[in-house]
């Protein structure tokens, strides 16, 4: 069992890094808004204005 | 699915004329729209190839106006220093309130749109708060560009005075979603160790694991105690510093006693410890908080009423110099000139010119006034027809709008407050939970010390409010989310309470009932010259250069001619204009009389009463007789008697002549009404009713009724509505239709009853819990879970508020763009 005693801290470790990395994410804005972005990638469009595929190209 | 139908605007959603010629086109599909300012709007959307917004937005939009506007003053160095704030790099940041924006697609239409223009570099629009913020480069792109921009896409932009930072709600959700993200994973890691420590008490551990283990939970939990639980202890240690037992002084208690116990024992090295229950504590209450926050969010939509009433330019005069500046330049003594059209900027005296005043906005009447040379006219007014000059005499907050605007906020602020009764009952209710808690440790301490703290603890823990506190924002919040989807917006959550127990609706009748506005009834050809369709676009034409809602009747029916010239408006009579060579008049039937001179013949009959004559002529004699009258909406009477099947009586309560409410009344099927009620008149009646015990919900749109509605237990403005009297509502209706209301009035009583099972479960929990627990039979831990549970099943009740009934209240995909996104 003392493999735990390794393992344990390293939990703590990730636990540090998960809960910095959400810190982060909420401080640049990514919790503001929950709705607009589930529907922008429905409506952006690989198309451009004149109907070519801007897609096609990249491809 | 129903294709985009042509009995509706495309683009607004409007009621279409008949045989309108505006018109966009979309992947092949020729979509029908109701004015020239839907053209334009819908148009641009297309051109930038963004017409895929048409397919997924929940809703239709605002009108927006045909009329192209100034944006130019807000390249002022004054403008951009007050609504912008300098970066480092020279850019400039933005925020800007936009009106009109409602759904996500909005946002994305808004974003791609303005993401286009060179010079912008960052755009982000948050759709639940209307709100875009911009950062752009002055060197490639103006201020000014921007907002034309938006208002182009037919939304109305409202720059924010730039305060810095993100708005104070951010900052509150921020930090709401920290503490809740510290005590998630604090709690997981905990329970982890718990569970291998209950494990390891059954099956034998190591002495040395064990109390590491027990470090280990020690390490994770004291963040979660110490930063995550910190508002339900500064909350406590406020309601105890004022003297009274608020919800928060158990919750603190409970966290604080089994922190500190478990550390002394950690540290000791015996005894039990309750790391796990005091951590999953601290998640589920901040859980609970956070969804009640948010539905506070969505319910405080900010307002200034203020910014958005007056213009935001004005053209001030200086000798023979005239320069269009901000209001905020404004002084006193200073002259401003004031175009038909514009809204006057400040209070002051007419210093020469003569117009007809839209004061509807103060007074709610929606017949304008003629002002002269020394009348008094006052910020937020609209002028309609002449050039005016006024000497400004106040501005700012010393406007007779200001000092409106101040009394509504204190209306708001006297009105009782169900809340209050709330805080008092949960006082009761922790005191009692306190002495009880007190009873049960003072028991296990004459029969088993051992078990005393842990008993007492899960006492706490079971007891903790978390469902009975949860019960009525869970339920508000979905009632709220489904009467959004519905067109119906809900400003202060305890109004749909009230609601669902109301006996009567009293309702205005202009405006209310009835468009508001004068709308085109019948057109009488007295001459042969020219065809039906001829006269209205000549008329739209004619009236396309006056502000006067007579002239929006016309504008809505038929594409104006082109090619007006030598336009000449007179004040409160009519226009004068050329139109392919042929001088024509429209207005006032002896303004157009005077304009043809012997030739002209003796009009017919005046109209019946309540209408509104517009004659158009040329130099030979008349042509067209137009008769306007504001008509009822078109679901006024099915609305009533939804109503009235739901039990509430209708009253109709109008400023009216007798004759105009009867008649009405008569048409909406029999309904009690009153004629010729000044705003007080309508107070009294309003009191009367409430006195004799009834439940008074009512339904108004002009500032006048301000007082009333603010009076009433539930207010409801409708959204064409002047925009102060929908800042003072509890409910807006959004667009143009009654039907809404008898709907929330449904949603309302079926939350209702979701409250009161809530009630009920949590009654019943804690019922049989507390004997459970005050027996020693519920180690903290399961009482921790119980509670969650409890409350878990709470918040699902609530959430099938939603699901009723939810077919085709969800925005609708349009089988084409359904096709696509399977292709």
């Amino acid at each position: 069992m003392s493999i735990l005693y390794l393992l344990i801290p390293l939990a703590l470790v990730l636990l540090a890094l998960t809960v910095w990395a959400f810190f982060w994410a909420v401080r640049a804005g990514q919790f503001d808004d929950l709705d607009s972005p589930a529907v922008q990638i429905l409506l952006d469009d690989d198309r451009s204005p004149e109907g070519g595929a801007a897609s096609d190209r990249d491809a | 699915m129903p294709q985009s139908s042509d009995s509706c605007c495309f683009h607004c959603g409007g009621v279409l004329v008949p045989g309108s010629r505006y018109a966009v086109e979309i992947d092949g599909r020729t979509h029908t729209l109701c004015c020239g300012g839907c053209e334009a709007a819908a148009r641009l959307i297309v051109a930038q190839g963004l017409g895929r917004f048409y397919q997924f937005r929940a809703g239709t939009g605002a009108t927006p106006s045909a009329a192209a506007r100034n944006w130019a003053v807000f390249d002022r160095e004054a403008a951009l220093r007050r609504y912008t704030h300098e970066c480092a790099d020279g850019e400039r940041e933005l925020s800007v309130q936009i009106e009109g924006l409602h759904c996500a697609a909005c946002a994305w239409l808004i974003e791609r749109s303005l993401g286009q223009l060179p010079g912008v570099s960052d755009i982000h629009v948050n759709a639940a708060a209307a709100r875009a913020g911009l950062r752009f480069d002055p060197q490639q792109v103006s201020l000014s560009a921007l907002l034309a921009r938006i208002h182009a896409l037919g939304f109305e932009p409202l720059p924010l005075s730039f305060a810095g930072g993100a708005p104070e709600w951010t900052a509150e959700r921020r930090a709401a979603l920290k503490r809740l993200a510290v005590a998630g994973f604090g709690m997981m890691q905990v329970m982890t160790f718990a569970v291998s420590l209950y494990a390891g008490a059954m099956q034998g551990i190591a002495a040395d694991l064990e109390q590491f283990l027990r470090f280990v939970s020690l390490l994770v939990a004291t963040p979660v105690v110490l930063y995550a639980a910190q508002p339900f202890f500064v909350g406590a240690w406020r309601s105890v510093r004022s003297g009274t037992l608020g919800m928060d002084v158990p919750v603190a208690l409970s966290i604080g006693a089994a922190y500190l116990w478990s550390v002394v024992a950690t540290l000791r090295g015996e005894g039990a410890v309750y790391f796990d229950s005091a951590v999953m504590f601290t998640f589920f209450l901040l859980l609970g908080r956070y969804i009640e926050m948010s539905l506070r969010h969505r319910a405080g939509m900010q307002h200034d009423a203020l910014a958005r009433l007056l213009p935001q330019s004005v053209l001030r005069v200086s000798g023979a110099r005239a320069e269009r500046v901000t209001p905020d330049e404004l002084h006193a003594g200073e002259r401003i000139r004031v175009l038909p059209g514009e809204r006057v900027a400040a209070d002051g005296v007419i210093a020469s010119g003569a117009s007809e005043i839209d004061e509807s906005l103060l007074t709610g009447e929606s017949a304008p006034h003629a002002r002269g040379r020394g009348d008094t006219v006052l910020a937020g007014t609209l002028n309609l027809s002449g050039i005016i000059e006024v000497s400004v005499a106040r501005v700012g907050q010393d406007s007779t709008l200001a000092a409106v605007a101040r009394l509504l906020e204190r209306a708001h602020a006297s009105r009782p407050r169900v809340a209050d009764v709330a805080d008092r009952v949960a006082s009761w209710f922790v005191g009692a939970v306190l002495l009880l808690a007190a009873a049960v440790l003072a028991a296990w301490l004459v029969v088993d010390p051992a078990r005393a703290f842990s008993s007492t603890l899960a006492v706490l823990v079971v007891t903790c409010p978390c469902a009975l506190s949860l019960a009525t924002p869970a339920a508000l919040a979905a009632a709220t989310t489904r009467l959004a989807r519905q067109g119906l917006l809900v400003t202060r959550g305890r109004a749909l309470e009230r609601l669902a127990r109301a006996d009567r609706v009293v309702l205005d009748k202009t405006g209310t009932l009835t468009w508001g506005e004068p709308r085109l009834q019948t057109v009488r050809m007295l001459a042969t010259r020219l065809t039906r369709a001829r006269c209205l676009e000549i008329a739209a034409a004619l009236e396309a250069y006056s502000a006067h809602p007579i002239a929006r009747a016309f504008a809505a029916l038929a594409p104006a001619a082109t090619g007006a010239t030598d336009v000449h408006p007179a004040a409160g009579r009519g226009i004068e204009g050329c139109i392919a060579g042929v001088r024509y008049r429209i207005g006032r039937r002896e303004y157009v009389l005077e304009g043809c001179g012997a030739a002209g013949r003796t009009p017919p009959a005046a109209p019946p009463g309540g209408y509104t004559c517009v004659a158009l002529g040329d130099a030979t004699g008349l042509l067209a007789l137009f008769e306007l009258a504001d008509g009822l909406r078109a679901d006024a009477r099915a609305t009533l008697q939804r109503l009235r099947r739901l039990g509430l009586t209708p009253l109709i309560a109008s400023g009216d002549g007798a004759a105009a409410v009867a008649a009405a009344a008569a048409k909406l099927g029999e309904v009690e009404a009153r004629a010729e009620l000044t705003p007080d008149g309508k107070l009294a009646l309003l009191h009367a009713l409430q006195s004799a015990g009834h439940r008074v919900v009512m339904v108004g749109d002009g500032v006048n009724d301000a007082p009333v509605l603010a009076a009433a237990d539930v207010s409801v403005a409708i959204g064409g509505g002047t925009d102060l009297a929908k800042v003072s509502a509890d409910i807006v209706l959004l667009g143009e239709r009654l039907a809404p209301l008898a709907g929330a009035i449904e949603s309302s009583r079926g939350m209702l009853r979701i409250i009161r099972q809530n009630m009920t479960w949590a009654v019943f929990y804690n019922a049989a819990a507390v004997p459970l627990a005050a027996g020693g039979w519920l180690e903290p831990w399961m009482a921790a879970i119980g509670m969650s549970l409890s409350s878990l099943l709470v918040v699902l009740n609530a959430l099938r508020l939603l699901k009723v009934r939810r077919a085709g209240a969800a925005p609708q995909l349009r089988p084409a763009a359904r096709a696509e996104l399977h292709a």
